[in-house]
């Protein structure tokens, strides 16, 4: 059938019925075709596992290994707090591997939603530092409940150029009145109250005592009128960030270096209080459909070249102490990192195991000072 | 049987089968085919809205300790959200924000509405679907587009700069609750203008033609005639906008800002981060009485107007 002819003859009124429905017919047939080829060439989605995780480490960099051994990405679901993710999971979603951080693994394992990692199946465990993971309340039988994968601080990222520093970091700058309205916060409980206990001077020991509450909550409420901002977006707030909406914000290492790769005057502040660092990772399900594959997700994630690019382009430290070769000192100071890793961790303040009634009050008072009472 | 059956076919030796007896019972009778016409509505609402109220009921007399949920019943939840004032002033403020956002779409409809009832002769058609365009970008894009339109380095303040009337960009614009009312009351429009067109097209011209032959002017027309026969419409458009925008919690966490958050986000908070399923499913129950009163209130007052 020549398309021209056919043209032609549409042109000139003389289009046959019968070369008529022969087109439609084949454009019939060509249409329904399409998605078929296409279902083919994506394989099926249910042959992989699924990884759900904060949003941002849904990307192939993480999964070089995986791909190159089963040729396709895992799936992905995503969340913006770890809170939310444990509902879900609570509430029946089955996702093969999730990434919690390393103190909510008393209460993630109290769910009985997960079982323990064969770490011997891990191809890349050996490099794995074990500070990381070495926490009575993450293993049980020689078995690990969490792998650790990345770690990191929570700061402040603050504009150079426009933020009036006095003195020294800290993290009295997120309450400076003349920045008021000028200032934003991580609204997940997780970050944010714990960098409260930090502002309000509460030794992270006693976080849990009653006068921490009242110590903790006065002074949320108190800089909660300077705050323009609460989200767990941290889209939004490097946007805001970038147009200087925003003058300094509580952020992870990420926010900082990719604003400064787009060439926004901002630093990571390291507050002479000292940062909120966390450790996160991964863990199991219990009724893991693709359990093999799990593993190599898993392997994949704590691999040198996961650790080269969470390193690298996002600034976050890295469970695999290969992957700090790589960078020279300088390099990694300027991310708030170090070649020697542990300095950092123990000098940052960590979040410890609450239990869940005290994360339960915890949110529930976080979410009422957010809404101004 | 009825003897005009038997008429039609010889009747069975013995009883009639059983599918013969269910034909004429349902025959017969009328509430029955009525049931019958009625089930695959009446099924989808036993399974998707009578039971799961049912379980929010039952759960809202629930309560929390950690991870588990004691089945004890009670009222403890109830009575937090009566002592507690942050329930009340986030209920308050969220039926204060879907009443204006309902009012402003409703009084801008109507004119678009009785345009194209009243002046629009021919396609009328592309009228209507022109007036739907909103709805074909999805919900989220809508907010987002409203987050450029009001933003710091949005569409009105760069416009406002390169005017000249500002210096600096303005903040009140985004993260408020007049953002929350704007994008609602653009979200929605569509559906306050379809309702009121259609009772706008259902009135008989001759009845303004008789009130014109009587002397009335146009503006005594209107109020007379016009706008009586068209509340029928008006009170579908308040209650199809204001019912689910009481109860919206997207808008209010994009554009709202601190000072902009709806009592939809907080029970969103409860089902998520703060983990109480039942004091949720209380407040999810508190507001759907909440907005029942104000809907009864609103109906009183339309039906004291047309008196």
């Amino acid at each position: 059938m020549d398309v021209i002819d056919q043209l032609h003859a549409v042109r000139s009124g003389k289009l046959s019925r019968r070369a008529f429905n022969r087109s439609l017919m084949a454009l019939g047939i060509g249409l329904t075709a399409v998605p078929l080829g296409a279902r083919r060439a994506l394989a099926a989605p249910e042959d992989h596992p699924t990884f759900f995780t904060w949003g941002g480490f849904d990307i192939p960099e993480l999964f070089v290994e995986y791909q190159a051994k089963h040729g396709e990405m895992p799936n992905f679901s995503t969340f913006g707090g770890s809170e939310e993710a444990l509902v879900k999971l609570r509430s029946g979603f089955v996702a093969d591997v999730s990434h919690p951080c390393l103190s909510g693994v008393p209460r993630w394992v109290e769910t009985g939603l997960f079982q323990p990692i064969d770490t011997s199946r891990l191809s890349n465990w050996p490099n794995v530092m074990p500070e990381l993971y070495n926490a009575d309340f993450n293993q049980t039988e020689g078995k690990f409940w969490l792998v650790p994968f990345d770690w990191g601080q929570t700061s402040i990222t603050y504009r150079t150029d426009l933020f009036d520093l006095q003195g020294e970091e800290s993290w009295a700058m997120l309450s400076d009145q003349r920045h008021a309205g000028r200032l934003g916060m991580l609204s997940s409980g997780g970050d944010a109250w714990w960098c409260g206990a930090i502002m309000a001077g509460v030794p992270l020991s006693e976080i849990a005592t009653e006068d921490a509450f009242t110590r903790i909550s006065d002074f949320m409420r108190a800089q909660r009128p300077l705050i323009r901002i609460y989200t767990d977006d941290t889209t939004s707030l490097e946007q805001a960030l970038a147009s200087g909406e925003l003058v300094a914000a509580m952020t992870w290492n990420s926010s900082a270096v990719t604003l400064r790769a787009q060439d926004v005057p901002v630093a990571f502040a390291q507050p002479k209080e000292g940062a909120l660092t966390w450790v996160c990772g991964v863990m199991l399900h219990k009724d893991a459909p693709h359990l093999d594959r799990a593993y190599d997700v898993i392997d994949s994630l704590i691999s040198v070249p996961s650790g080269i690019f969470n390193i690298g382009t996002y600034g976050y430290g890295h469970s695999n102490m290969k992957a700090f070769d790589n960078f020279d000192e300088a390099t990694l100071r300027g991310l708030g990192l170090s070649k020697n890793p542990i300095e950092i961790l123990q000098a940052g303040h960590f979040m410890t195991p609450q239990s869940a009634d005290w994360e339960a009050r915890m949110n529930s008072t976080w979410e009422k000072i957010k809404a101004g009472f | 049987m009825t003897p005009f059956d038997s008429d039609l076919r010889p009747a069975p030796a013995g009883r009639p089968s059983l599918a013969v007896g269910l034909r004429n019972r349902v025959h017969r009778s009328e509430a029955l085919r009525g049931y019958l016409l009625l089930s695959p509505a009446l099924a989808v609402l036993g399974v998707a809205i009578i039971a799961p109220l049912i379980l929010l009921i039952v759960m809202s007399t629930w309560s929390m300790s950690g991870f588990d949920m004691l089945m004890t019943p009670g009222l403890g939840n109830y009575a937090i959200i009566a002592s507690d004032p942050i329930y009340a002033a986030l209920l308050g403020r969220s039926l204060k924000i879907a009443a204006i956002a309902t009012a402003a779409t409703v009084l801008l409809s109507y004119p678009v509405a009785y345009f194209v009832a009243f002046h629009v002769h021919r396609h009328k058609m592309l009228w209507l679907i022109l007036l739907t365009l909103p709805f074909w970008t999805s919900y989220l894009m809508r907010i987002f587009a409203w987050r450029v339109v009001l933003g710091y380095e949005g569409v009105i303040n760069s416009a406002l700069m390169s005017l000249g009337l500002i210096e600096a960009p303005m903040q009140v614009f985004l993260y408020s609750q007049t953002a929350v009312t704007i994008a609602l009351a653009h979200a929605w429009a569509a559906f306050a203008i379809l309702p009121i067109y259609v009772s706008l097209e259902k009135i008989d011209k001759s009845y303004l033609e008789a009130a014109a032959d009587l002397g009335d002017n146009a503006a005594r027309r209107f109020w007379r005639i016009t706008l009586p026969l068209s509340l029928p419409g008006v009170v579908a458009a308040f209650f199809l906008m204001f019912i689910p925008t009481v109860g919206d919690y997207v808008t209010a966490a994009m554009l709202g800002g601190p000072d902009g958050m709806m009592v939809g986000n907080l029970i969103q908070a409860q089902f998520g981060p703060i983990n109480d399923w039942p004091m949720g499913a209380a407040l999810a129950l508190v507001m759907t009485l909440a907005v029942a009163v104000a809907g009864l209130a609103f109906l009183l007052l339309t039906r004291m107007i047309r008196r």
